[in-house]
């Protein structure tokens, strides 16, 4: 990276100081978008919280989806770094909630599960964090500091892709919100298939064995009838 | 290593103190489930670091053990990582993936119920975004690569497509199966009906007439 500079000893620490400059500005200017999704299995009768860091001034919206469980609830509380409960849902199946500004510090977000005692719960959550901070400073210079553009023709074409990049991402979180609603219908689907299938055994076996045992109950009847009257 | 190690992993320990983060306790395993299309190659940040960064009682061999499991729950890869590192892997199968984490250390964990954090961060396609930025680089081959990184974008988004096509398929079959089943099992009972309706008339005559009360 600093080939040419590491020969003077000055300047070793300038670059070196440089270099970090850069890593920030390229960690937090990485985009104004930045999401992320997980999906997590939570057991029966417990809670799981998670954590995200933002600075000040940017916006978080929260996303949460049950996919699988019976019931398909969970509880959800999203706590500030203050110590607020900015929202509190009790036993929903789905919900957004959005944040705007941010404070500086971790965000909390716990689901709740302590209500259920037996069925453990399948829960999609999503955060996306747009970092309107860095935009401030026109958020499309990730690249400028370095180099500054030999031509306006570059600039446009930088402009252009990150505003691509950018509906790409929109295009990408809408397809995991419609990927994780087809997961719920395809799992309350096969539930049902097992359910149906379970109860029409059982409704079948229970129709042979109260056949059999009304027509053994009639002959003891008439048997018990004729010992007593001879 | 010099100065363009220190500066990758500084960029990545700030890329993943942004990122999210959640609690583990010593020697608890916590799994996140990623549905994943087929040939996609998966990348995972993750860094371990203590709760309490003042209380930092022992100076710790702590790593962590990635654990992926494919759609069959058979252990696609399990390594053992220090704190601080990153895994890929190529799905084989498309469905869900099983990503467990679990802290080892090398210390008895005995009186020990310290609580770790643990950030994490997934990125899937091929051409993330560079974390090595070199000042080399030219425009024209930073420009490259982000046309690289779009280009991977819509990669992943057209391998999603087809992936929803396919459950979206086996969604109709497991309809399809449903409704045949219910009409099955509706025509059974019916005749189960009937015919044991037919054999306690059956028999109940013969038994009447046997008794002479007919």
């Amino acid at each position: 990276m600093c080939r040419k500079l590491r020969m003077m000893n000055v300047s070793g620490e300038l670059c070196w100081l440089a270099c970090l400059i850069l890593t920030v500005d390229l960690t937090l200017g990485l985009g104004p978008y930045k999401d992320m999704e997980f999906t997590f299995l939570l057991s029966a009768g417990s809670t799981e919280c998670f954590y995200q860091t933002t600075a000040r001034n940017d916006s978080i919206e929260v996303e949460y989806q049950v996919i699988a469980g019976s019931g398909l609830d969970v509880g959800f509380v999203l706590v500030s770094p203050s110590g607020y409960r900015l929202a509190s849902d009790f036993r929903k199946s789905d919900a957004i909630h959005m944040v705007d500004p941010t404070e500086d510090g971790d965000y909390r977000l716990c689901f709740d599960n302590s209500f259920s005692k037996l069925s453990e719960k399948l829960v999609f959550f999503e955060v996306i964090i747009n970092r309107l901070s860095s935009s401030v400073h026109g958020g499309q210079n990730e690249w400028a500091d370095v180099a500054k553009p030999e031509s306006m023709v570059e600039e446009d074409i930088r402009v252009r892709l990150n505003s691509v990049h950018q509906h790409l991402e929109k295009s990408r979180q809408v397809l995991t919100v419609l990927r994780t609603r087809e997961a719920r219908d395809r799992y309350l689907l096969e539930d049902n298939l097992w359910r149906v299938s379970f109860w029409s055994c059982l409704n079948v076996c229970v129709m042979l064995t109260v056949a059999v045992t009304q027509i053994y109950t009639l002959r003891r009847l008439f048997d018990v009838t004729r010992r007593v009257c001879t | 290593m010099g100065l363009r190690g220190v500066g990758f992993l500084l960029q990545c320990y700030l890329m993943l103190a942004a990122a999210m983060y959640f609690d583990l306790g010593e020697q608890e395993e916590k799994c996140i489930i990623e549905e994943i299309p087929e040939d996609m190659l998966v990348t995972g940040y993750f860094l371990l670091e203590p709760w309490d960064l003042e209380a930092f009682s022992h100076s710790p061999h702590f790593g962590v053990t990635v654990t992926v499991r494919d759609p069959n729950t058979e252990v696609q890869m399990s390594k053992r990582y220090g704190k601080f590192g990153k895994f890929t892997f190529t799905a084989h199968a498309s469905g869900q993936h099983y990503l467990c984490f679990q802290t080892n250390s090398t210390r008895f964990a005995v009186f020990a119920a310290e609580r770790l954090k643990l950030h994490l961060d997934v990125q899937m396609g091929e051409h993330s975004i560079d974390p090595k930025p070199d000042k080399t680089k030219n425009n024209m081959e930073v420009l490259e690569n982000s046309l690289k990184h779009l280009k991977d974008q819509m990669m992943y988004i057209t391998s999603q497509q087809e992936y929803q096509r396919e459950k979206e398929e086996v969604f109709r079959q497991i309809s399809e199966d449903t409704n045949s089943k219910v009409l099955w099992w509706a025509v059974v009972q019916t005749s189960v009906l009937l015919s044991v309706g037919f054999w306690q008339m059956k028999r109940l005559k013969e038994f009447f007439i046997a008794k002479k009360l007919v």
